[in-house]
């Protein structure tokens, strides 16, 4: 058994090594995993949708209401112009969710407890909210950085600001995401050892702790998710709606 | 018929206690949502410094300049930092 509690996020290939130019282009566990999310997710969206009947059996329940909180959710941070978008949403807030989830079992990889996953994940963000917000206003997309009211000797410094805020949307996004599944999944990993090295005398305790924590782990899993794709949100709504 | 009356009753604290857990459900996503605020917070503070640090380093590296962007942009990446946290906990309280 694998007594280092970081060994769980250890990336490895599987199959034959794919070389190409200086990339190592192999499948790794981790992109095991992320096609495992995708698959999950569309199964069960192919499943739930076969028998659309007026009155939802459990699984059409559970999908229509994915669907209607994802919806909800746009309509109430980022409003109507944001409908067109409302896809992509969805998919980023399944696939962070899935991943989470997936995450949880016993044996398997956390996707998204890799800096560089959340981190690409958060940057395409920032690039397609810029380009949505040059799209739509143009060149006066850039009066995002100078809020209204300001004394025109401070506008240099507070420019520099507005700046260094926007450039941080991708690095406080994908560190949130990253540094709760890491922790979290370090955390549980450690009490597990403790169960198994005070053995069956002392090992109630910790194992509790980890009962517990496994709760939690699923609570912070959603609500990680959630708050990846309402950020997401307020983010298209600050391209869509320039009013800073 | 008294039978019956039993019966509604059931069906009546049934109905109540399922409305109550379904209300309960329906508040939950704001009010649990304390423990993710509190790393939203702390990482828009981190990642503000971060970032602005990164571009101080490299604006010396390409300008030749150092130490003077790097500490300049640290403290204006401080100062972004808390402009952040406080326009999230706005957007927060707005909720």
């Amino acid at each position: 058994m694998a007594a280092n509690p970081m060994s769980q996020f250890e990336v490895y290939s599987i199959g034959p090594k794919i070389q190409i130019g200086s990339f190592d282009l192999s499948f790794t566990n981790s992109s095991l995993f992320m096609v495992l999310t995708v698959t999950v997710i569309s199964l069960f969206f192919i499943v739930a949708t076969q028998k659309k009947s007026l009155v939802p059996n459990k699984m059409q329940l559970i999908a229509e209401m994915a669907f209607e909180f994802v919806s909800k959710m746009i309509s109430e941070t980022a409003g109507k112009d944001a409908r067109p978008y409302f896809p992509f949403i969805l998919s980023l807030f399944l696939f962070v969710l899935v991943a989470n989830l997936l995450g949880m079992l016993p044996y398997s990889f956390t996707v998204t407890s890799h800096i560089i996953v959340t981190f690409a994940l958060a940057f395409f963000i920032f690039i397609g909210v810029t380009a949505v917000g040059f799209a739509k206003h143009g060149i006066s997309y850039l009066k995002l950085f100078v809020p209204s009211g300001v004394p025109i000797f401070l506008l240099p410094l507070i420019i520099v600001i507005e700046v260094i805020s926007y450039l941080s949307r991708p690095v406080s996004l994908s560190v949130r995401l990253f540094a709760n599944m890491m922790a979290g999944h370090t955390m549980l990993k450690v009490f597990g050892g403790f169960v198994v090295s005070l053995g069956i005398l002392g090992g109630w305790l910790p194992l509790g702790f980890a009962v517990a924590l496994t709760g939690l782990e699923l609570l912070v899993a959603f609500i990680q998710a959630y708050v990846f794709a309402i950020l997401t949100c307020i983010y298209l709504n600050d391209a869509l709606n320039l009013h800073h | 018929m008294a039978f019956k009356m039993k019966d509604i009753k059931e069906l009546d604290s049934k109905i109540k206690d399922l409305s109550e857990k379904t209300r309960k459900a329906e508040s939950e996503p704001s009010s649990n949502s304390s423990l993710g605020m509190a790393m939203k917070l702390s990482s828009e503070m981190v990642a503000a410094v971060f970032v602005a640090s990164l571009i101080g380093y490299y604006l010396d590296k390409w300008l030749e300049t150092e130490p003077f962007f790097l500490i300049f942009l640290f403290f204006l990446g401080a100062v972004t930092g808390i402009l952040n946290v406080v326009r999230t906990s706005k957007m927060i309280n707005k909720e």
